[in-house]
This record gives C-alpha cells, sequence and structure tokens, in this order.
C-alpha cells in the first residue's frame, strides 16, 4: 500500500472510531450543560449496542434495531434523571451504578434472549451504508444541538440550569424538569454511539464491546469545554488515536500498549486540560427546591 | 446509626425485589431462586467458606474505596489496582527464591506499593493539576489491564507461563489454608484485621480526622491549614495500596498464579459494598458477607434455577443508585 493509501485508510478508520466517540460526548455534553454529570454514558453505550442488536433479531430489521437502541438508552438515563432530579443523589456514584447495572444487565439479557453467554448471535446488520449514515449523522448532531444549545430559548434555559439553577427557577424555569429531559434526551443521542457499535460497525453484541468508550467520551466533553463542537473535535482525536494502534501494531509495536493509546492520550488531555477550562457552575451540583 | 439501618433496608428491598422480578422474567419463581442462593452460600462448610472467599476480595477493595469516599475522593479505580497488585504477586512469588516467612511479607509488600502507586497516580494528577479522580481512575482501569497482559506476556514472561496468566506460584508464596480442605485462606482474617485497624484509624486518629475535614468540609479544612492536595495523594495511594493486596491475597490464597481475569469486577462490586456499609470499616465487613452471599450463591441460582447468575450484578448497581442519597464527592469535579 502506498502513503496516500495508507493515509486515507487511517482517516477512514478515525472516523469509525470516532464515530460512537462522538455521539456518546454528544450525550455528555447536552447533560452537563443542564448540571447533571452523566458517568453512566458508558452504561448507555452497552444498553445501545445490545437492544439494537435485540430489536433486529427480533423484528429482521436494522432499523426497528435503531429504534430500539434509542429507546433504551433514553430509558437507561431515565434512571440517572430521575435519581438526579427528584432524590437529589450525587450524580457520579449513581452514574457508576447504572453502568453496573447495564452491564449486568446485559449480560443477563444475553443469556435469556439468546441463550448464551458472552456474545449475540449475528443479525441484520446496517451495513456499510448504514454505517456511513451513522458518521455523518454524528456530525449533522453536533451541528443541531450546538445550534440548540447556543441559539434557541430551549438552549438558554438549558445552560442556565448548569449555570445556576436557581437563578433559573427564579426567572421562571423548571430546573428540575429542564434538567431531566436533557439528561434523557442526552441519553438517547449517546445510545446512538451503541447502536453504532453492534449494528454498524458489526453485526452482535457481545459482553465489553463498548471498551471504556464511554469514559474516554467524559473526558472529550472536558477537552471540548462542553461544546458539541469541541467534543467532536476530542472525540475524532481520541478517535485517531484509536485507529494508529493499528497502523503501528503492524510496525511491530506491542498491541496491548497500542490499545492503551487513546485511555494515555485521554489521561494527558485531562491532565493539561483541566484548570485551564472552566465547566458550567453548577455541573454535578444536586439541586433541590 | 439510623442512617444505617435505613440503609440497609433500602438495599434488602432492592436486592429482594428486583431480584424476584428478574427470576420472574427468566420463568423461575423467587423462592426457588432465593432458596438456590441462599442454600448455594451458605448450605455447607465448603460452601460457607467460598462465601467467605468472596467477602475477603470484597472487602478489601470496600475498605480502599471507603478511605478515599472519606476523603471526598471517589476511587473507581479499584478493579485496576487488584489487577496490578496481583500482577506484582504474581511475579515476585515466582521470581524471590526465599522461605515462606520472608517471602510472603514481601509479596504483599510489593503488591500494596504497585497498587498504591496506581492509586497515587490519580491522586497525584488530581492534586497536581486538578484532574478529576473519576474519569482518571476510569481510564487508568483499562490502561492497568492492557499494562499486566503486556507486562506478564512480555518483559516478565516466565518458563511454564501459559496465555494471559503467570507460572503457578511455589508453594512458599501460598497463603495458608484457614479451613482444611477448602480454598479459604489467612487472607481473610488479614482483611478483618485491615478493617479493624481502619476503623481505628477513621475515628481515633488525626489522620482519620484529616481525612472526613478534607471530605465533608473542604473549604474549612484549607483554612484550618490541611494541605488538600497532599491529602487527595495520600488517601488514593492508601486506597489503592490496600486494593492492590486484595488482588495479592487472590493470587497467593486462591490461584496461586496471577490470571488477568483474577477479578469479575469486585473493584466496581466493592463501591456497593462501601455504600451499604456506609463507610464504616466495620459495617462494611457485615455489607461484604451480604454481597459475598449474592457472590457464591448466584452459581448455584444458575445452575438449580435456571436463572443467569449476572442478575446479580445487576442488583448490585441498582444498590448503589438507590444509596447515592448522600453527597460523598464533595469536592468539586474540575478546577
Amino acid at each position: 500500500m502506498n502513503a496516500a493509501g495508507a493515509l486515507f485508510a487511517l482517516l477512514t478508520l478515525t472516523l469509525v472510531k470516532a464515530t460512537p466517540l462522538i455521539y456518546a460526548a454528544l450525550g455528555g455534553v447536552l447533560s452537563e450543560r443542564s448540571g447533571v454529570v452523566n458517568i453512566g454514558l458508558e452504561g448507555i453505550l452497552t444498553a445501545g449496542a445490545f437492544f439494537a442488536v435485540v430489536g433486529s433479531a427480533a423484528t429482521g430489521s436494522p432499523l426497528a434495531g435503531v429504534a430500539a437502541g434509542i429507546v433504551a438508552g433514553a430509558l437507561l438515563a431515565v434512571i440517572l434523571a430521575f435519581a438526579a432530579t427528584r432524590l437529589g443523589v450525587d450524580q457520579i456514584v449513581a452514574g457508576t451504578g447504572l453502568n453496573i447495572v447495564a452491564l449486568g444487565g446485559a449480560a443477563y439479557g444475553l443469556l435469556l434472549i439468546f441463550g448464551q453467554p458472552g456474545a449475540s448471535r449475528e443479525v441484520p446488520s446496517l451495513g456499510t451504508t448504514g454505517e456511513r449514515v451513522l458518521t455523518l449523522l454524528a456530525f449533522v448532531l453536533t451541528a443541531l444541538l450546538w445550534f440548540a444549545l447556543f441559539r434557541t430559548p430551549w438552549g438558554l434555559r438549558v445552560r442556565s440550569c448548569g449555570e445556576n439553577p436557581r437563578a433559573a427557577e427564579i426567572a421562571g424555569i423548571d430546573a428540575l424538569q429542564t434538567r431531566f429531559w436533557a439528561v434523557v434526551i442526552g441519553g438517547a443521542i449517546a445510545s446512538l454511539g451503541g447502536v453504532y457499535l453492534s449494528l454498524a460497525e458489526l453485526d452482535l453484541y457481545s459482553d465489553g464491546m463498548t471498551a471504556g468508550r464511554g469514559y474516554i467520551a467524559l473526558a472529550a466533553v472536558i477537552f471540548g469545554r462542553w461544546n458539541p463542537w469541541g467534543a467532536l473535535g476530542a472525540a475524532v482525536f481520541f478517535g485517531f488515536f484509536a485507529a494508529l494502534q493499528y497502523t503501528l501494531q503492524r510496525a511491530g509495536i506491542p498491541s496491548e500498549l497500542m490499545q492503551a493509546l487513546p485511555y494515555v492520550a485521554a489521561l494527558v488531555a485531562l491532565a493539561g486540560f483541566a484548570g485551564r477550562v472552566r465547566a458550567p457552575a453548577a455541573d454535578g451540583v444536586p439541586f433541590e427546591r | 446509626m439510623q442512617r444505617t439501618l435505613r440503609d440497609l433496608l433500602i438495599a434488602l428491598v432492592v436486592v429482594f425485589g428486583v431480584g424476584s422480578a428478574a427470576m420472574l422474567i427468566a420463568h423461575a419463581s423467587p423462592i426457588a431462586g432465593f432458596g438456590a442462593l441462599l442454600d448455594g452460600a451458605l448450605g455447607n462448610a465448603s460452601e460457607f467458606a467460598e462465601t467467605l472467599l468472596q467477602t475477603t476480595a470484597l472487602l478489601f477493595p470496600a475498605l480502599g474505596i471507603a478511605l478515599a469516599f472519606r476523603a471526598g475522593l471517589f476511587n473507581i479505580g479499584a478493579e485496576g489496582q487488584i489487577v496490578l497488585g496481583g500482577m506484582t504477586a504474581g511475579i515476585l512469588g515466582v521470581a524471590l527464591p526465599l522461605p515462606g516467612l520472608v517471602l510472603i511479607p514481601l509479596v504483599l509488600a510489593g503488591a500494596a506499593c504497585a497498587g498504591g502507586l496506581w492509586g497515587g497516580l490519580a491522586g497525584f494528577l488530581k492534586a497536581r493539576f486538578g484532574a478529576n479522580e473519576v474519569i482518571s481512575t476510569l481510564m487508568l482501569n483499562t490502561v492497568a489491564l492492557l499494562l499486566a497482559t503486556y507486562l506478564i506476556g512480555g518483559p516478565f514472561k516466565q518458563p511454564g507461563a501459559g496465555a494471559s496468566e503467570t507460572p503457578q506460584l511455589p508453594a512458599a508464596a501460598w497463603l495458608p489454608v484457614l479451613i482444611p480442605n477448602t480454598r479459604l485462606s489467612v487472607s481473610f482474617l488479614l482483611a478483618l484485621l485491615l478493617a479493624g485497624a481502619l476503623w481505628y484509624v477513621f475515628g481515633r486518629t488525626v489522620f482519620g480526622y484529616e481525612l472526613r475535614a478534607a471530605g465533608e468540609a473542604p473549604e474549612a479544612a484549607r483554612r484550618a491549614g490541611i494541605d488538600l492536595g497532599r491529602t487527595a495523594l495520600t488517601a488514593m495511594t492508601l486506597s489503592g495500596a490496600i486494593a492492590g493486596l486484595g488482588g495479592a491475597t487472590i493470587v497467593m490464597g486462591v490461584l496461586h498464579r496471577f490470571n488477568t481475569g483474577l477479578s469479575p469486577g469486585y473493584g466496581f462490586i466493592a463501591i456497593a459494598v462501601a455504600l451499604v456499609g456506609n463507610l464504616d470499616p466495620l459495617f462494611i465487613i457485615l455489607a461484604a458477607f451480604g454481597f459475598g452471599i449474592l457472590q457464591s450463591g448466584s452459581i448455584a441460582m444458575q445452575a438449580e434455577a435456571n436463572v443467569p447468575r449476572d442478575v446479580v450484578t445487576l442488583i448490585e448497581g441498582l444498590v448503589i443508585i438507590a444509596l447515592a442519597g448522600r453527597r460523598f464527592v464533595a469536592q468539586r469535579r474540575t478546577s
């Protein structure tokens, strides 16, 4: 393969690896802009990936699978949204619980629905066209979310709840409800990342297939300064490192060290960026009336 | 006390409520399911020993997590710290030709250092750069597993090693068995001792007070002259060391070799254990026993009542969400 071909392959793979990260990071941006930290992104990816496969297996239609994955991700987010807005819980602890629920739930469901542990059978997938459409949609959604957050009254309400929910309430905004829906819609967006993993990149669900992408997405949210375009840029950056491992692996560098690359990159970015960026002022702070 | 009882009640409602629902979905009667679970965990001496073994495996990381929580830090990295502690034990145990009396303490200390280093790294990133420890420990979990896989398959590969594991440890490095003909080793007593020691440290020492002050009122603690950065570094290092110790006891007491799959998520389940135990080391012992029953009985539940054992993981996650009601992480995410 010539140099241009290799570069093209690397960039294509970067987009493939970045797409699920973009969706998860966009979900994180929306949620955190409203003041709710969503550590449960990993679990939402898992739910999206698993139920997309279940939906496709049950109906034979991958599009129904996409819908099932989105609904599952949104429903999982409802648990966090409810706990965060109505129970005033520690969002980070609850989000961690969400990841464990999804992990156990998917493994339980695998045995129950597919009768086998580890992985599901192959199901009708979205194919190459669907893969490309989903990647394109990630960019479109980024633009839409940016517009919604920064150019619409709804976005202003969401952001004001993330900065100062008490002031927002005085201005007549229902901060709890605004946060609730931001988390749920964020969950629906993030779940598309899981759908991409199981129905577009592959055609089955396997345990652990999300492989910490939800956590990298959390770093992408910070790295992207809580801005959809910034989050997209960070996701592409981490996606590049994930893609790079395949190129460098062929150069004889041990594969485990290469697989660690995106995580190390995220750690370095986290350390380098923390303190120099400002989170929404009420991000992660429970609000009670 | 009242809080602890309330939390315990919530946990029990979640366990039995969600457990029953999950069993009904799997077409099993909850009575048969929970019966099989309890019988499988406590039915005879060897099953009871297996439950205590699970209790031990959860107790170490839960104590570490509780220590960090007390300082207002959320260590989700126990899983990676367990892996690196276990790996260090697996490598040192085979490499050092020493008699057991010297070897065992040395290997345990080495494992604690490895876990401490990994936890301390997150503490350092927090203290020096303000990097949020939640996200950094999550990253470090994955890096730890990859690093361990690389090290034992590459630079530290020893003759007789299988894929993703070290060769068997010499008998000198095995922890003595506590109940004959079972896999339960003295690590159980070690974990109890540690819990007792931490109970003393948390409640009766200046360091314990500083941890709590930093966790519950960081601004007041800072004004009172407590170095928050140093506290974060110390707490995360100790937290990691305790989890690493737990990994070593699995290697030296149960598997007698290091395997990259030595922990089926103990580091995460231990979060639920620490929360149910309300961060109090003595209650954490009881909580670890309760979750030990779930862990060890779930195999029998799957075999006899046809309920997928992973439902236990789902329940543990829900317990965490249900008990997240208190502000544990006092310090701000970034800044």
